[in-house]
């Protein structure tokens, strides 16, 4: 996998997009990318440079916003994340180029209130039938359980 | 006397059923170990059994989920009685290490009644056999 | 009649399955045509728990990921955090480490291989491969005190340490336990009636696991060639020589095939581990605080890929632990697997795909 090569291929796809790259010990390379932006450039990693494999999907609540890191693997890490809004987060589905997304969207789903548009069966994977509260990574319910 | 018989096979031949309610493996895999050839507790009579309904012991692993809550009470009150809960290692017991998990009820006696807890994470197969002997004990 | 749709209810408490995992079967007659999962009964929080902890505390908790392959989960951590903290371990904390990484791949192989047998119906293998186990988990034992959750990793290094009579000993049981596992790549192999049951049952082509992005044996297993040792070396593995090993067939005998070959391999690593372990400290004093950063830490478990993102924002506990264990991809595959099968070859599908629920929920 060549990093630099990848980031230019983006940078050019998106012109009009600053993206952003760190990278991350462990041989691991992070890319900011707009939520819109992700779908296409999942298809431009698949399509010119034979990645395929998603390890991941993480999700994590800031506190100003729900941030979410695709991690890809081919040899060394290439992560793109991308930053949702609090208030109703939606990013594109994954499922229809990588059909093992499917389990790491549902989780996400279900410990952030993520919602991914075009997954057509986002039922919990992990928490229980009668789980009745906000999810529980959100920060306000962190908060609430801290107290306790 | 039939009292007797029937109370002398029960303890010659207690036959467990084997649950895992939200347990981590480690203490799954010590009590199938109990049945290979080193620890073999089939000696003494103890099989494990796949159905509720064959069985005298219910032996759990783990905290209780508030996903298998429910389906821990269907069995318990599946097997015929007389029968007697096993909590085995230290998350059956008390919730362990995993007590303050946004899904955990606490330990296997917040659902069922316990007749014996062998704590330990995981407990060493022979302190399985040794908690399921004074079970035998006890079973008069 | 026969023709007739029927969906069965299987689980969370079913002879065929080891652990709570339930599922809806679709068949016709007796042919499999579709499938559902539900997880998420032994799911106890362990990514929020983790949060609420420092990161000492931690090493234990994320060894109770799994109780089949805990020392792979905490090495994988201690590595996040080490490379947060840019500690260095020293190279006999790594070899430690290591060794007991291989040698619990070792366990998980050969107990995986006695619960296929098992559910075949071939309970002589299942006793003989559980009884040669011990033998693993004697070694285990002698080296950190425990036989399945060893407590041996920490933020730094290790807490055990051997001595030359030890490496010895440890070397002759290996010795002793070299032909047992010969003669279970003999029987994967050789013998008719386990061949019988699994060529050909839950099919897995090698382009449908690279869609669900398959890891360790079942991407092996259908032809897919790659391993995180190899691939991104991580602890001391890229002064080590081992062969990744590749099956074309796809099947439940490919993944099978895979995991009785890669235990001599293993066998191999952990001779050349005690053969090169240099002298000197265990590890090296870690501080409480981490400073802010992040960190994706991978390795290659029994079961394949686990993958750790750590974040830290200063404190003592971490901002955010993510855990994604190789069950989780395998259980995507599984409705992929069962399709079309026969209904009493469910159980021998559900076995190849070495299921630990415990670390699929978490």
């Amino acid at each position: 996998m060549n990093v630099s090569q990848i980031v230019e291929a983006l940078q050019q796809n998106f012109p009009d997009e600053t993206i952003e790259v760190r990278d991350v010990p462990m041989r691991d390379t992070f890319v900011e990318l707009a939520a819109d932006d992700l779908h296409a450039a999942v298809t431009l990693l698949m399509e010119r440079f034979d990645i395929y494999h998603l390890s991941t999907i993480t999700g994590e609540d800031t506190g100003d916003a729900i941030v979410l890191f695709y991690h890809f693997w081919d040899g060394q890490g290439l992560t793109l994340c991308t930053l949702l809004s609090r208030e109703a987060p939606h990013i594109p589905t994954l499922t229809d180029l990588i059909p093992g997304a499917d389990f790491y969207e549902r989780e996400v789903h279900e410990m952030l209130g993520v919602m991914f548009d075009g997954h057509t069966d986002l039922r919990p994977l992990v928490l229980p039938d009668d789980w009745n509260s906000p999810p529980p990574l959100r920060k306000e319910e962190e908060e609430k359980e801290d107290e306790q | 006397m039939l009292q007797k018989v029937i109370g002398w096979a029960r303890r010659k031949s207690p036959w467990i059923l084997h649950f895992n309610s939200g347990g981590c493996n480690a203490c799954d895999i010590e009590i199938l170990d109990l049945l290979t050839p080193r620890y073999d507790v089939e000696r003494l009579g103890i099989l494990k059994e796949a159905s509720p309904r064959h069985a005298d012991i219910l032996l759990v692993t783990g905290p209780v989920t508030r996903q298998t809550r429910d389906r821990l009470v269907r069995i318990y009150d599946q097997i015929p009685a007389p029968k007697w809960v096993v909590a085995v290692g230290s998350c059956g017991c008390s919730g362990g290490i995993f007590y303050d998990g946004h899904n955990i009820l606490g330990g296997i006696d917040q659902v069922l009644p316990v007749d014996i807890y062998i704590p330990g994470c995981p407990p060493r197969p022979e302190a399985i056999i040794d908690g399921l002997a004074r079970l035998l004990e006890e079973i008069e | 009649m026969s023709n007739d749709r029927i969906t069965i209810p299987i689980g969370p408490q079913h002879p065929a399955l080891k652990e709570p995992l339930s599922f809806m079967l679709t068949v016709e007659g007796e042919q499999v045509v579709d499938s559902a999962l539900r997880l998420g009964y032994v799911h106890r929080g362990l990514e929020r728990i983790c949060q609420r902890r420092s990161y000492v505390q931690n090493v234990h908790v994320v060894e109770r990921v799994c109780g089949i392959c805990s020392h792979v989960h905490s090495s994988t951590y201690c590595q996040a955090v080490e490379t947060l903290l840019e500690l260095e371990v020293p190279p006999r904390g790594l070899y430690l480490r290591a060794l007991l990484c291989e040698l619990e791949r070792i366990h998980s192989h050969v107990l995986w291989l006695g619960v296929l047998a098992e559910i075949l119906g071939f309970t002589t293998i299942f006793m003989y491969t559980w009884q040669d186990r011990e033998i693993v988990l004697d070694i285990m034992e002698e080296l950190s005190g425990g036989r399945v959750a060893h407590a041996a990793n920490i933020v730094g290094g290790v807490s055990i340490d051997v001595d030359e009579d030890q490496i010895e000993d440890i070397q002759e049981r290996l010795d002793n336990l070299e032909p047992q596992l010969a003669r279970f790549v003999d029987l994967v192999h050789n013998e008719r009636s386990f061949q019988a049951r699994t060529r050909g049952v839950g099919l897995l082509p090698t382009g449908v696991a690279r869609g669900h992005c398959a890891v360790g044996p079942t991407a092996r297993g259908s032809g897919i060639d790659v391993d995180v040792r190899r691939d991104t070396p991580y602890g001391i593995y890229d002064q080590l020589s081992f062969s990744v090993i590749t099956v074309d067939d796809g099947d439940v005998w490919a993944r099978a095939a895979v995991r009785a070959e890669e235990t001599m391999e293993s066998l191999d690593l952990c001779r050349q581990l005690l053969k090169g372990m240099p002298k000197g400290s265990i590890k090296t004093r870690a501080p409480r605080r981490v400073a802010a950063g992040e960190v994706v830490s991978r390795s290659e478990a029994p079961r394949g890929e686990v993958v750790y993102y750590v974040r830290s924002d200063g404190s003592e506990q971490p901002a955010r632990v993510k855990i994604r264990t190789p069950t989780l991809p395998a259980l995507s595959t599984l409705p992929i697997q069962l399709q079309g099968v026969n209904t009493a070859d469910i159980p021998v599908v559900l076995a190849g795909v070495d299921l630990c629920i415990a670390c699929a929920d978490r």
